[in-house]
């Protein structure tokens, strides 16, 4: 009789991680196109239009790479809290609660200087993020709460929290059907680089750099990955992890905070509930098929902020943008699959 | 006028009643169905996804063939078979059980929406009605006999599960791969097999969960409409110990508390009702700190949670 065994391959691809996203995409590009046959769509139609109206031109690029901006942020922030093997679910809280600190702050200070008001702005969302995360890392840290649980219900009262200011207390009265708070001054909008690319795409790539370095390259980051692989190894070099995830868990709802902050300096101008759509959770997967990795991040960010154009500018034919929120998701589950096959190895035994 | 006075409020406190039964039979349900999956090491934080995905199959069923019965069938078949991709992954290929669990979660959320659309803002033509036809219930025990067949299906449920896992050798088995894989793995028990079956009956339970979401609780299908109460399922499997009781228990004060919230005002409160939606989620941070505070951090999780097996060569 033959009998299979799965034992661990010794030896891992080093690019394993990237065949396995690339399988997974082309899994989810197949999942996706039977979806759209079911609806009696041309999948080969559908998906070129996606791809000419997110790639297409400067324009439509540029909007593509301005959805990106928070998927990496808040998807680099996962990362680094990961480092220290922990869950940030929040994402999506602290990107809104990173707008409300900002609009917060607008509301009550006032700087002549235009350039330093955004710098000011930027930091208090960034500040926002760390403090929407403050209670589930203290609570982590202190007695051992599950963040996950924590980090994830922070979202819905943000959530709520956001909607009770926009139709309480920040109420614009010029905005009649849809609830939202006043409109910042020109003054403070981000500036455009080229086309419609928001000037917060640089702020992206200079924090993707940041994050290489925290994780992969500084003391600190050292310190947390020796604090989150093992407490006996942490206790002898003499590293508190609890301190370490502590610091770690700030930084990293920093990180979305500061995509609140942008998303609002560059495309809404407000706080309403248009400041994140999704972004915390579609960041999670970014971070998660990149295996933590900050660059990998930065492009697969990039390619689901081009998707998820894509996925907007479909709905004109009638095509579900949950498409493309399916497509993002089995791109994961696809990259899981393939994974296995990177790592592990089936081998076929004579049982006598 | 007295009288009158009073009769209202024993309306409104009936009312409350029926709301907390409600609110706890959905939580209590998927939270069970966790239970299971978790007792046998584990972990699916999809219990959302699942939710949904039992929601909306089952409540296009019951627009599309008015046959209940078979609402709730399609209702738990579907969230099962969903519950499967999470079993596949992190059982057989053994990968991440939380990176896994979340996919399921946002994975779901977007099926549904994209299955459901067609579907929002239709009303429901047959709901659910109490096993016990009962018109203007007067006290606790009319209320309770007047709750619909889901609502029993969960006590039965409770008790057969906490037999099932207490005293019979396939709950046993659960529990022994849950709480030490090698030496399961040495008495020969079938570790694989059985945290598969263990994963998609909890998403079963889950399916049943969102099937009374929809043709009971809220009649209704929209986008999101699960609003997180697959994470408090899960922040209920902790209050309650990994133990069935105690997690029926924990659902009762948490369906109060979610059903108390909108009433706060009649009972004389002034609160934004913005922030009496929220209420639910802090009060259920604020059990889970404080419970993992009074536990000392031991809340009785079984050992190997979250741990993929896998034999070393040999």
């Amino acid at each position: 009789m033959n009998k299979f065994i799965i034992s661990k391959k010794l030896y891992r691809n080093e690019l394993a991680t990237f065949y396995s996203f690339l399988i997974g995409f082309l899994i989810a590009i197949v999942i996706g196109s039977i979806i759209l046959l079911i609806q009696s769509k041309n999948p080969f139609d559908v998906f070129s239009l996606m791809l000419k109206l997110s790639i297409g031109s400067v324009n439509s690029l540029s909007n593509s790479l301005n959805k990106a901006i928070p998927l990496i942020l808040a998807g680099l922030g996962i990362a680094i809290i990961n480092s220290v093997k922990l869950w940030n679910i929040g994402a999506e809280g602290q990107i809104f609660f990173g707008a409300i600190a900002l609009n917060f702050v607008y509301i009550n200070t006032s700087i002549e200087n235009s350039y330093l008001y955004i710098l000011l702005l930027l930091a208090s969302g960034f500040i926002g993020g760390s403090i929407c995360i403050f209670l589930p890392a203290l609570s982590k840290v202190l007695f051992g709460v599950n963040e996950i649980i924590t980090t994830l219900l922070t979202n819905y009262i943000v959530f709520g929290l956001t909607i009770y200011l926009i139709n309480g207390v920040w109420k614009d009265p010029n905005s009649l059907n849809f609830p939202a708070a006043a409109y910042v001054s020109e003054s403070v909008y981000l500036p455009t680089v080229v086309g419609k690319l928001s000037s917060g795409f640089l702020i992206c790539i200079l924090f993707t750099l940041i994050a290489y370095y925290i994780k992969d390259k500084s003391v600190f980051g050292y310190e947390m990955r020796i604090a989150g692989g093992s407490t006996l190894t942490a206790v002898y070099a003499g590293i508190s992890a609890k301190q370490k995830s502590f610091v770690a868990m700030l930084i990293g709802g920093g990180f979305a905070g500061l995509a609140g902050a942008i998303e609002l300096l560059s495309q809404t101008h407000r706080v309403s509930t248009g400041i994140s759509q999704g972004f915390g959770y579609t960041a999670i997967i970014v971070a998660a098929i990149t295996g933590m990795r900050p660059l990998g991040i930065f492009l697969v960010g990039s390619l689901f902020g081009a998707l998820a154009i894509g996925g907007s500018v479909i709905q004109t034919i009638g095509v579900s943008s949950y498409i493309s929120d399916i497509i993002q998701a089995t791109t994961l589950f696809g990259a899981l699959i393939a994974q296995f096959f990177f790592s592990y190895e089936i081998k076929r035994v004579k049982d006598d | 006028m007295k009288l009158k006075e009073l009769k209202m409020i024993d309306v409104q406190f009936l009312g409350l009643i029926n709301a907390t039964l409600q609110a706890a039979t959905l939580l209590f349900i998927a939270a069970l169905g966790e239970l299971i999956a978790e007792k046998s090491g584990v972990l699916n934080l999809g219990v959302e996804g699942m939710i949904s995905i039992g929601a909306v199959s089952g409540f296009i069923t019951a627009i599309n063939t008015e046959n209940l019965f078979l609402s709730i069938l399609v209702g738990i078949v579907s969230a099962s078979l969903f519950s499967s991709i999470h079993a596949f992954v992190t059982v057989i290929l053994k990968q991440d059980q939380t990176v896994s669990g979340l996919i399921l979660t946002i994975l779901g959320l977007s099926l549904s929406s994209l299955i459901g659309k067609k579907y929002v803002g239709k009303k429901l033509n047959t709901k659910l009605e109490g096993v016990f036809d009962i018109e203007n219930p007067s006290n606790i025990l009319e209320i309770i006999l007047g709750q619909n067949i889901i609502f029993y299906i969960a006590i039965i449920l409770m008790i057969v599960t906490a037999f099932v896992l207490k005293r019979t050798m396939f709950g046993r088995r659960i529990e022994a791969i849950g709480e030490d894989l090698k030496s399961a793995d040495s008495m020969g028990l079938k570790i694989g097999k059985t945290q598969f079956i263990a994963t998609c009956v909890g998403g079963a339970f889950a399916g049943l969960s969102g099937v009374y979401l929809t043709l009971s609780y809220v009649p209704y299908w929209t986008d999101g409409m699960t609003s997180g109460r697959g994470w408090i399922a899960l922040a209920l499997v902790i209050f309650g110990g990994w133990k069935p009781y105690r997690t029926a228990f924990g659902a009762l004060l948490f369906g109060f508390l979610e059903a108390l919230g909108p009433r706060l005002q009649t009972y004389g409160f002034e609160m934004s009702p913005y922030i009496v939606k929220i209420t639910p989620y802090v009060i259920t941070i604020i059990v889970l700190i404080l419970l993992t505070i009074f536990k000392n951090g031991d809340t009785g999780a079984p050992k190997n949670i979250g741990i993929p097996f896998f034999r070393e060569n040999r």
